[in-house]
C-alpha cells in the first residue's frame, strides 16, 4: 500500500484534449502507438481489477455445483447482518483499528520530532537505517520474531518482566493481550519508516522561521509547538485521513499470522473471516458477501476521506 | 549539519541526552530482536535451550542449523521459487507499468481520464479475496506460478508515481527528437527511459519487495508444496508450528539430523534465510527510497 501527495494531478485537468473534437478515426491514426504502450496495463487492471467486480455478483447468488447459480438477491446479506459471528468480527476489526489510531498513529510523529532534534547528521542518518529496517519485514517474519520476542520461556520481553518480578505470560495465546500485541508489532514495524513522512515536511519547513523564533529567544520545545507542530499539521491531517478511510481493514497480513486458534476470538477480523469461511469452508456467497459488504463501506469511507481531507488541507488521497 | 549550536544550559544537555537515548532505545528494539535470532541459529544447537532471548552473542559456534536448513528440499524449493516469481513479476511488472506510464502521461491522449478513473476505481474498490480466488480458478491458473506472478503486477501507486514523474520530462526533449524523425517508441526507447532511470530503479525496488514479502495470495492460491515460496515455507514452520513442514522431510539423512537440532534454532535461521535477499538489497533501498520519499512525498 502506498500513499502519495498527488500535487500534480492539477495538470492531467488541466491537459486540453485536442483529440476530443477530431473525427475517432483520426484520434487513433494519431496516438496508436501510445495505445499500444499502455495496452499491456490496461488489460491487466480490466483483467485482474474488473472481471472479479464483476464476480462479486456471487455474493447475490447461491452458488450450486453444476452452474448456473440461483440468483437471491440479498439472502446472503440477511444471513450476514443475523449472525452473531459477523458481529463479533465487525466489533474486533473497529476495535483493532481504534486501538492503532489511537496508539500507532502518533508514534512516527513523535519519532520525527525527536529526530528533527538531532544535530549530527551522521547520527541521524544511523538511527533512520536502523529504525526504517522493520518497514521492508513480511508479516511472516515479523510474526516469527514476535513469536520468539514474546515466548513465555525465552523470550526477552517475559525475560525483562520476569526480572521486575512478574509472571511470564503468553502473550500470543491471551486473548486479552493478543490486540496490544498487534498495536506493538505494527508500531515495531512502521514507526520508523513512516516518520520518514513527516520528516520530510519538517524539512520543507523555512528554516528562517526558526532563526526568527531563536532570536526572540524561543526554546526547544517553543519552536516545536509554534513552528514545527503547525508546519506539518497538514501532512498529519492528510495520513489521519487516510488511515481512518482504511478503518475496515485493521491489515489482513498482519491479523492472520498473529492469529491461532486460542486468540482467534479477539482478534478475528472481517478479511480472515472471509477467507475462513470462504476458502475454508467453503461457503463462498457468505463469504463474497461479507467481502463486498467491506468493500461498500471501505470504499465509501475512502471518498469520505478523500474529500473531506481535499477540503481541509487541499490535498486529496490521491 | 555541521551547525553545532552552543548548548546553554545544563537543562537543555539534559533534554539532548533525552531525546537521543529515546531514539537509541528505539534502535535497540528494532534490531536487538533480529540479532538474537542471529545468534540462536549460529549456536551450538546443544546449548540453545537455556539461551536468553536478550543476548545477541552465539552460545558456541556453528553452521549446522544454516547447512540443515540450506539443504532441506523444501528451503531449496523455497529460495527457487520465490526468486523465480520475485523476479518475474518484477521484471514484466515494471515493463508494464513504464510502458501504461508513458502512455498516460501524454497531456492530449483522447480517453487518458477515462483510463486514470479506471484504475483510480481499482484503488478504492476492492471487491475481496473470494471473486480473485474465483477468478485465477477459471483462467486455469490455480497452483500455477502465473496466479501468483499476476497477483498486483501492476500496482495502481506505483503506476500513478511513474505518470507524475513521465508528465515533469521537458517537452522540447521529446520534440527535438520528434524533429529528428524519431517515432514514439524510439522516443521512449532513447529518451524517456534513459531519463526514468533513477525512478525506474525505486519502482523496481518497491516491487522486488512487494512480491518477495507476498505471502498471503501465494498460500491460497498453491496447494503444491513444491511451489511455494519461501514465506509460506516460513509460515507453515514458525507461525503455524508445523514441524513437519521442515523437520519431518521426505529424507530420511534429513529426518536424523533435524531431529538433532533444537527446533528454536531451526526456526530463527529460517526466519533469518527469509530476510536475506531484503537485507542485501537494504542500502540500494535506503538509498532510492529515503530520496524518492523525501522529494516526491511517497509512501511504500
Amino acid at each position: 500500500m502506498a500513499q502519495i501527495d498527488f500535487g500534480g494531478r492539477t495538470k492531467i485537468r488541466s491537459g486540453n484534449v485536442p483529440g476530443k473534437s477530431r473525427h475517432f478515426a483520426a484520434a487513433l491514426r494519431q496516438w496508436w502507438p501510445y495505445y499500444l504502450l499502455l495496452m499491456p496495463g490496461l488489460v491487466f487492471f480490466i483483467i485482474f481489477h474488473y472481471v472479479p467486480i464483476y464476480g462479486a455478483r456471487m455474493a447475490f447468488e447461491q452458488v450450486r455445483i453444476i452452474p448456473p447459480n440461483i440468483w437471491v438477491g440479498l439472502k446472503q446479506f440477511q444471513t450476514l447482518f443475523a449472525s452473531p459471528v459477523f458481529y463479533q468480527v465487525l466489533t474486533n476489526t473497529l476495535i483493532i483499528s481504534g486501538m492503532k489510531i489511537l496508539f500507532v498513529f502518533p508514534v512516527p510523529i513523535i519519532v520525527a520530532l525527536l529526530l528533527n532534534e538531532i544535530r549530527s547528521g551522521p547520527l541521524r542518518q544511523w538511527i533512520q537505517s536502523a529504525i526504517y529496517l522493520p518497514h521492508f519485514l513480511s508479516w511472516v517474519v515479523i510474526a516469527g520474531v514476535f513469536i520468539a520476542l514474546l515466548s513465555p520461556t525465552d523470550g526477552a520481553v517475559n525475560q525483562i518482566t520476569g526480572a521486575f518480578g512478574f509472571r511470564p505470560v503468553s502473550f500470543m495465546t491471551d486473548t486479552g493481550s493478543i490486540r496490544w500485541v498487534l498495536v506493538i508489532s505494527e508500531i515495531w514495524r512502521s514507526a520508523g519508516w513512516d516518520s520518514l513522512l513527516y520528516l520530510a515536511a519538517i524539512f520543507a519547513i523555512d528554516t528562517s522561521l526558526y532563526d526568527a523564533a531563536e532570536m526572540d529567544g524561543a526554546g526547544r520545545w517553543q519552536k516545536i509547538r509554534d513552528i514545527t507542530i503547525p508546519g506539518i499539521v497538514p501532512t498529519i491531517a492528510t495520513l489521519f485521513i487516510l488511515n481512518m478511510g482504511l478503518f475496515l481493514s485493521a491489515d489482513l497480513n498482519q491479523v492472520i499470522n498473529m492469529q491461532n486458534d486460542v486468540n482467534r476470538s479477539t482478534i478475528d477480523i472481517i478479511d480472515t473471516y472471509v477467507y475462513r469461511i470462504g476458502l475454508k469452508t467453503g461457503e463462498y456467497s457468505l463469504a463474497t458477501a461479507a467481502g463486498l459488504f467491506k468493500a461498500v463501506v471501505g470504499m465509501a469511507m475512502i471518498m469520505v476521506a478523500h474529500f473531506v481531507s481535499k477540503r481541509l488541507t487541499g490535498k486529496g488521497v490521491w | 549539519m555541521a551547525d553545532i549550536q552552543i548548548r546553554r544550559t545544563a537543562f537543555e544537555r539534559i533534554e539532548y541526552a533525552i531525546i537521543i537515548s529515546t531514539l537509541l532505545l528505539l534502535v535497540i528494539a528494532t534490531v536487538q530482536p533480529l540479532l538474537n535470532l542471529l545468534a540462536i541459529s549460529l549456536s551450538e544447537s546443544s546449548r540453545v535451550a537455556g539461551m536468553s532471548g536478550l543476548t545477541i552473542i552465539p552460545s558456541g559456534l556453528s553452521l549446522d542449523v544454516w547447512a540443515l536448513l540450506l539443504q532441506h528440499p523444501l528451503v531449496q524449493r523455497g529460495i527457487f521459487n520465490s526468486m523465480l516469481v520475485t523476479l518475474a513479476s518484477t521484471t514484466i511488472g515494471l515493463l508494464a507499468t513504464a510502458l501504461m506510464a508513458w502512455g498516460m502521461s501524454r497531456p492530449g491522449l483522447p480517453g487518458r481520464r477515462l483510463i486514470f478513473i479506471l484504475v483510480l476505481v481499482t484503488i478504492v474498490f476492492e471487491p475481496g479475496i473470494i471473486p480473485d480466488y474465483f477468478l485465477m480458478k477459471q483462467l486455469g491458473l490455480l497452483n500455477t506460478y502465473w496466479s501468483v506472478i499476476f497477483y498486483k503486477l501492476v500496482n495502481a501507486w506505483y503506476l500513478i508515481i511513474l505518470i507524475r514523474f513521465f508528465e515533469e520530462i521537458p517537452g522540447e526533449l521529446l520534440e527535438a527528437a520528434e524533429l529528428d524523425g524519431a517515432n514514439p517508441f524510439q522516443v521512449f526507447w532513447t529518451i524517456v527511459l534513459p531519463l526514468a532511470r533513477p525512478a525506474l530503479a525505486t519502482i523496481a525496488l518497491f516491487y522486488f519487495v512487494f512480491h518477495w514479502n507476498e505471502f498471503f495470495h501465494a498460500m491460497i492460491y498453491l496447494n503444491d508444496q513444491t511451489k511455494w515460496p519461501l514465506q509460506v515455507v516460513l509460515r507453515q514452520f514458525v507461525v503455524e508450528g508445523d514441524k513437519l513442514a521442515i523437520v519431518g522431510a521426505n529424507n530420511a539423512a534429513n529426518n536424523t539430523a533435524a531431529a538433532l537440532i533444537n527446533l528454536r534454532a531451526l526456526k530463527a535461521g529460517m526466519i533469518l534465510i527469509t530476510i536475506v535477499p531484503i537485507l542485501a538489497l537494504y542500502p540500494l533501498i535506503l538509498k532510492f527510497f529515503t530520496k524518492g520519499t523525501m522529494t516526491g512525498a511517497l509512501k511504500g
